[in-house]
């Protein structure tokens, strides 16, 4: 069996995603009911964005880790991993073996525990499936195996679905969105890491009288929410720390600026490839449970214009600077970069367990960010062997910054499966195993009530235990 | 030309979802528009310049006084879809 897999992953790696991912996406697209020609069309303009992708990609190569790398030497900070930022990495993890493979198995994998009643969650945001190939992609680094890869790859895609479920009450609540949940590990995957805090925070009454308006930081802070101006200024400051000469801080600057639109653009193409997809697996889906109750699961992007959450992302910016300027001494050597323009999906789903309060939220982040920069700091060899092992073209001298990628290795679960399954096999299945029954039992006996997590404080009750559901 | 905005979180995921929805059903329509997809901390009250602005995330207040904004999630989810474009199209006519 881990043989036949094994075979599986090199061919698909020899083929690369350019002519396994149309095939894929019209194979899965004519299953789930499409007419060949959209199925057809899906799949290739899925290839198509791929190609742009890997030409974009291209754009942060070489000159953007020599730059790094003076910076680092010259400022003495020691940050020499560079984050190329969610867009470029979710691209790169669909090219993987695993992420070529990830859809059609977490549609499956999700049916299935529908079916069987261990979640209520229906996700229909395939495209987030990508957070489970980059799980794979760091495993499959780490152990060289494509079956432990896909297992550790399914394993987050399980997590994230309980996570959705358990915190489904307390989000539909808290944003007015009845019938859904967030299977998004990207916000999600925080939360359990945050709820303690969050608990002692509620408690501390000096904190929450403490208000921040969010229109006043939106107005202030609303530079750092397009891309393109925080791409320059940033590209602008570190070309200037590397002392380069004049022009070529201005070219840098630009350079920058031009990955935080183009590389997006790229990805919508991408989208567009896997929409139609999309719609087939959600209309599969929602025939098939027709008449049952369950959450549609949606990317938390759709949580991200609540007022706190924008301000509480947008104070994120500078904070993460700081985090990781501060936490240096301590291990640190990732460079804040590309994903400081996504601080909102930090802060989606902890802002719920503070009741909204933007610096409850914000201090929430640089808690979660923190311990995350660590990650990702540790995980710098995994994604850099993403990126140069892609069809990006990248070539990273030898002795030069490597690349890391913010906004995922940050999260708790990527990291900690990549350590789990550096364990041997046994004990990687029957930990993932304990773990997973782990988070049935809190969303089942737990699960995440506004009324328990807030409004308690005040009275002294028990957190986090209002009745459970079953 | 009418002018639709559609908003998400990064402008580029579920606003990418909107205009392939959006666009197929102006087509069927035969109704023409231009449409621009942004990011919500990219809307800006002074610089709103859109007859119909569909979001698939909250939109800022001071933001809904300069158009009219429609939830975009049933075009996401599919439940009330054709609702919700007929109610868009609703709003481009009585512009005109």
């Amino acid at each position: 069996m881990t043989g036949i897999l094994e075979f599986i992953g090199n061919f698909l790696n020899t083929l690369g995603p350019l002519i396994v991912l149309p095939i894929v996406i019209t194979i899965l697209g004519l299953i789930l009911g499409l007419r060949f020609d959209r199925a057809f069309r899906s799949g290739l303009i899925t290839a198509i964005a791929f190609v742009g992708i890997f030409l974009t990609v291209g754009l942060l190569g070489e000159k953007l880790s020599t730059v790094g790398q003076a910076f680092a030497e010259r400022t003495g900070t020691g940050l020499n991993i560079i984050d190329i930022g969610w867009p470029a990495a979710s691209a790169l993890a669909f090219g993987t073996p695993v992420g070529n493979l990830i859809i059609p198995i977490g549609i499956a994998l999700n049916i299935i525990l529908l079916l069987i009643g261990l979640t209520q969650t229906l996700d229909i945001d395939i495209w987030n499936f990508w957070h489970m190939a980059f799980v794979g992609a760091i495993v499959q680094y780490i152990t060289g195996s494509f079956a432990l890869a896909l297992l550790a790859a399914s394993v987050s895609l399980v997590i994230a679905l309980f996570l959705a479920d358990w915190s489904a009450p307390l989000i539909q609540k808290h944003f007015k969105m009845p019938g859904i949940s967030i299977p998004h590990l990207q916000s999600a995957g925080y939360m359990l890491l945050a709820v303690p805090f969050a608990w002692v925070m509620n408690r501390i009454p000096f904190l929450r009288n403490l208000k921040l308006d969010p229109d006043t930081v939106r107005k202030r802070l609303g530079l750092f929410g397009e891309p393109i101006v925080l791409g320059l200024i940033i590209g602008v400051l570190l070309a200037l720390l590397a002392g380069e000469a004049p022009l070529d801080i201005l070219t840098t600057g630009v350079n920058i600026a031009a990955v935080m639109l183009l590389i997006p653009r790229m990805v919508a193409i991408l989208m567009e490839g896997l929409t139609p997809v999309a719609d087939a697996a959600r209309d599969f889906m929602t025939k098939r449970f027709a008449g049952r109750t369950f959450h549609i699961g949606l990317d938390s992007a759709v949580l991200i214009g609540n007022p706190t959450v924008l301000a509480a992302g947008l104070l994120m910016v500078p904070i993460e600077i700081l985090l990781a300027l501060a936490l240096s001494p301590l291990g640190n050597r990732t460079l804040p970069f590309i994903d400081l323009a996504d601080g909102p999906f930090v802060a989606a789903m902890l802002a719920p367990l503070v009741a909204g309060d933007v610096l409850l939220t914000v201090i929430l982040g640089a808690i979660v960010m923190g311990i995350g920069l660590i990650f990702t700091t540790l995980l710098a060899p995994a994604v850099t062997a993403m990126v140069v092992s892609s069809g990006a073209a990248v070539n990273i001298p030898a002795g030069y910054a490597s690349y890391t990628v913010m906004s995922d290795a940050a999260i708790p679960t990527s990291y900690g499966l990549y350590y789990l399954f550096q364990t041997p096999v046994v004990v990687a299945a029957i930990v993932s195993l304990l773990i997973l029954v782990g988070l049935y039992f809190l969303k089942r006996r737990f699960p995440l009530g506004e009324k328990a997590f807030t409004e308690s404080a005040d009275v002294g009750e028990k957190a986090s235990t209002e009745s459970a559901s079953d | 030309m009418k002018k639709i905005y559609l908003v998400c979180a990064t402008g580029i995921a579920t606003s990418t979802m909107l205009r392939l929805r959006v666009e197929s059903y102006l087509r069927e329509q035969g109704v023409e528009a231009t449409i621009q997809q942004l990011r919500v901390t990219e809307l800006h009250p002074d610089r709103v310049d859109a007859d119909v602005i569909i979001a698939t995330t909250s939109v800022p207040d001071d933001v809904r006084g300069r158009a009219q904004v429609v939830d975009g999630i049933p075009l996401i989810t599919g439940q009330g879809a054709t609702e919700t474009l007929r109610h868009v199209l609703e709003i481009l006519q009585s512009k005109s």
